[in-house]
């Protein structure tokens, strides 16, 4: 504080609450560039997803999430199948055709088969398979 | 603490002249007294081009330039991150203010004539500086991947198609094909992340300059 702050007392308010708002505004700046910098949640998804294979009706497909991925669960030839169902050509959810026992796709209209496999549409990429154990009857997504 | 700092200064003021510098060219600068606050604009389309490098430069720790993974990548940002949304939303909406300011800059400068001599290059850099800032502003759009970014890219990169002769071998140049891939989302992410700012900040660099130079414009 200089002489002249110390008789004008105006000068050494205005300064305060400048500063006080510059330190404001610093840490509004700085709180969130410093969380940033902190380590990311990770998915709540890392509990495996369980499904009982007696569940799992032919021609019919389950659709759950298992690390943050929506995945659908369903038989062929009584054999499981887990699949990834975004589409593997711009990332659209395919929806399980149980009439045609299909996976359509709303965005372009690609058409995968109940294996994934493509049918017609455009994409060249199969639908991505995802791995899964089974135990006591008990599909396990992990 | 504060001899300490004091002492600090002095010592890199001693070598490098700051304070000598940022009086004549920060505090003590002169402007014209009937300056208005439009005069404003151009300074705050240079801080919201700060906040985006800013910004910019964080959601590259989580970004990935890829079809798999670039939608993927910005959702962990938005929900996982702390903070991350709060960036990527900033970085979003900043980029329409800058384009904003620019467009507001631009105007004033038209209106008020100061284009005219001895200021003809800062509207020619100028120029170049709004078509880089919409170039930014183009190649961040198809970053996140969504069918919203793609469909634009696309209708984007058509526009090109328009020019005779050379349109359609601009429209293929501009997507790295036929159609919008993952190495259009490769091209676009080198132009985003380093390309147009590297030559915007050589742009802005010589319209700065130029306006040292030749002094702020008076009001007619």
């Amino acid at each position: 504080m200089t002489s002249d702050d110390a008789r004008d007392p105006r000068r050494t308010f205005c300064k305060v609450c400048l500063g006080g708002m510059g330190l404001c505004s610093a840490a509004a700046v700085g709180y969130p560039v410093v969380a940033f910098l902190g380590f990311p949640r990770r998915l709540s998804g890392d509990k495996p997803v369980e499904v009982p294979l007696a569940e799992l009706l032919p021609g019919q497909a389950q659709y759950v999430s298992a690390q943050g991925k929506t995945v659908a669960v369903l038989t062929v030839g009584g054999e499981p199948v887990v699949l990834n169902v975004s589409c593997t050509h711009l990332g659209c959810t395919v929806i399980w055709d149980t009439a045609d026992h299909v996976f359509r796709c709303p965005c372009h209209g690609a058409i995968f088969d109940a294996e994934g496999q493509v049918v017609s549409g455009p994409v060249s990429q199969p639908l991505k398979t995802v791995p899964f154990t089974v135990e006591d009857d008990v599909l396990i997504v992990s | 603490m504060r001899k300490l700092a004091a002492n600090a200064w002095n010592w890199l003021d001693e070598r490098f002249h700051v304070q000598q510098e940022l009086e004549v060219n920060v505090t003590k600068k002169q402007v014209p007294r009937t300056l208005s606050w439009a005069g404003c604009f151009g300074g705050l389309a240079l801080l919201t081009f700060i906040v985006q490098l800013f910004t910019g430069t964080l959601l590259l720790m989580y970004y990935k330039p890829t079809p798999d993974a670039a939608w993927d990548s910005v959702m962990f940002i938005k929900s996982n991150v702390p903070m991350g949304w709060l960036v990527q939303r900033i970085h979003a909406v900043a980029a329409n203010v800058m384009i904003a300011l620019v467009l507001m800059h631009m105007a004033r400068v038209a209106y008020f004539k100061i284009y005219r001599k001895p200021r003809e290059l800062h509207w020619v850099s100028g120029v170049c500086l709004l078509a880089l800032t919409l170039g930014l502003a183009f190649s961040g759009y198809l970053l996140p991947w969504t069918q919203l970014s793609y469909w634009g890219a696309m209708v984007g990169t058509e526009i090109p198609g328009g020019v005779p002769f050379i349109g359609q071998a601009i429209v293929l140049w501009l997507r790295r094909g036929e159609s919008i891939t993952g190495e259009t989302l490769g091209f676009f992410f080198s132009m985003h992340v380093w390309i147009l700012p590297a030559t915007i900040i050589a742009f802005m660099g010589m319209h700065f300059v130029m306006i040292r130079r030749t002094g702020i414009s008076r009001p007619l």
